[in-house]
């Protein structure tokens, strides 16, 4: 086993997951290279700092401190879920303003449509040609001369 | 109180339950806190803050898991979170500077005390130049002795890779101090 093997082995014992038959050949590496057995030492020392140095543990009243910052979150919580609303409600209104803002701005009147007597006729659902034919019906030449001649003068008014 | 009543009634809005959950668990998040930040207020306030954060994600807690390795989750992450955001302003902190000399064992001598003390440091300052995952690991299977099936659901990684971290954590731990101490060594045996 050679020295990289050896440090493998060293750091899977400190989890116990080195196999007994490892550890007897770790131990016989050990016991003949002192490079190795310097390595063993620091990472014993090492370990030992883990295990040994006393945690000084949290400050006083950990519990009653903790507890108070609770107590004390859940006294603005109300002012908090207010603020968050408030927030939330005055986005909701610029963003509504804004749309209304540009809606005015790019809504444009449609300017009124210039129909012609045709399109007036069809539009009012009567026919154009009954007044025609009306006219037209005429016997007389000088009566129908007369009647397009009226007939003309009310379409123009019209 | 069994720990499941004891999470009802938190959820309920019983401070006195949640206290009990503090008092069981404070030491584990402190200390876990401590180990990865060395500094003993900053390691106060975060395991407040795992408190906090605990008690506001009661709710979502289903049961499917150990409430103690739920927590611990909180706190890895809290940590690791805090780590990330001031972790130029961690890596300035002397030597001097990090934890507080313990009080060791009543029966060991003023030079020895000092001695262990000082190698305390110098362990933890060296742990705080490792990468976040190698403190990390070591902190909770180092310090903690948090088995390797826990450390593998709370850091959502598999055995095998819980295992060959924790072999380069250990290994670059070794070298940052070796190249912390250099000619030193000796004088803190390590």
């Amino acid at each position: 086993m050679d020295c990289k093997q050896t440090e493998r082995l060293l750091l899977r014992s400190f989890d116990a997951t080195a196999e007994d038959g490892s550890r007897a050949v770790l131990e016989e590496h050990l016991a003949g290279c002192p490079g190795c057995r310097a390595m063993a030492s620091q990472y014993g020392l090492i370990r030992s700092v883990f295990k040994n140095s006393a945690d000084p543990g949290p400050l006083p009243y950990f519990r009653e401190r903790v507890l108070a910052k609770l107590r004390e979150q859940e006294r603005v919580a109300p002012v908090r879920v207010w603020l968050t609303w408030a927030h939330a409600a005055a986005a909701f209104s610029l963003a509504a303003l804004i749309l209304f803002g540009a809606g005015v701005l790019l809504f444009k009147p449609q300017e009124p449509v210039e129909l012609s007597q045709l399109e007036t006729l069809f539009y009012r659902n009567e026919n154009p040609l009954s007044d025609a034919a009306g006219v037209l019906d005429q016997k007389g030449a000088e009566d129908k001369g007369m009647m397009l001649i009226y007939a003309s003068a009310d379409l123009s008014r019209r | 109180m069994d720990e499941q009543e004891l999470i009802r009634r938190s959820r309920q809005g019983d401070g006195e339950a949640f206290g009990q959950i503090i008092e069981r668990y404070k030491s584990k998040m402190f200390n876990l806190a401590y180990g990865l930040i060395g500094d003993r207020s900053e390691a106060d306030d975060l395991a407040q803050e795992v408190f906090i954060k605990a008690y506001y994600a009661l709710p979502k807690f289903q049961f499917r898991s150990e409430f103690g390795t739920w927590l611990y989750r909180i706190a890895v992450n809290h940590v690791r979170d805090y780590l990330r955001k001031n972790k130029h302003r961690l890596d300035e902190l002397s030597i001097d500077k990090l934890g507080e000399t313990i009080p060791g064992a009543s029966d060991a001598s003023f030079e020895e005390r000092q001695l262990t003390d000082r190698r305390r440091r110098l362990v933890q300052t060296a742990l705080r130049r490792l990468p976040e995952k190698y403190r990390t690991i070591l902190a909770l299977r180092d310090m903690q002795r948090l088995p390797y099936e826990e450390i593998s659901r709370l850091l959502a990684i598999s055995p095998g890779t819980v295992d060959s971290r924790l072999h380069r954590a250990r290994k670059k731990l070794k070298e940052k101090l070796a190249a912390m101490v250099g000619g030193q060594g000796g004088d803190y045996g390590l």
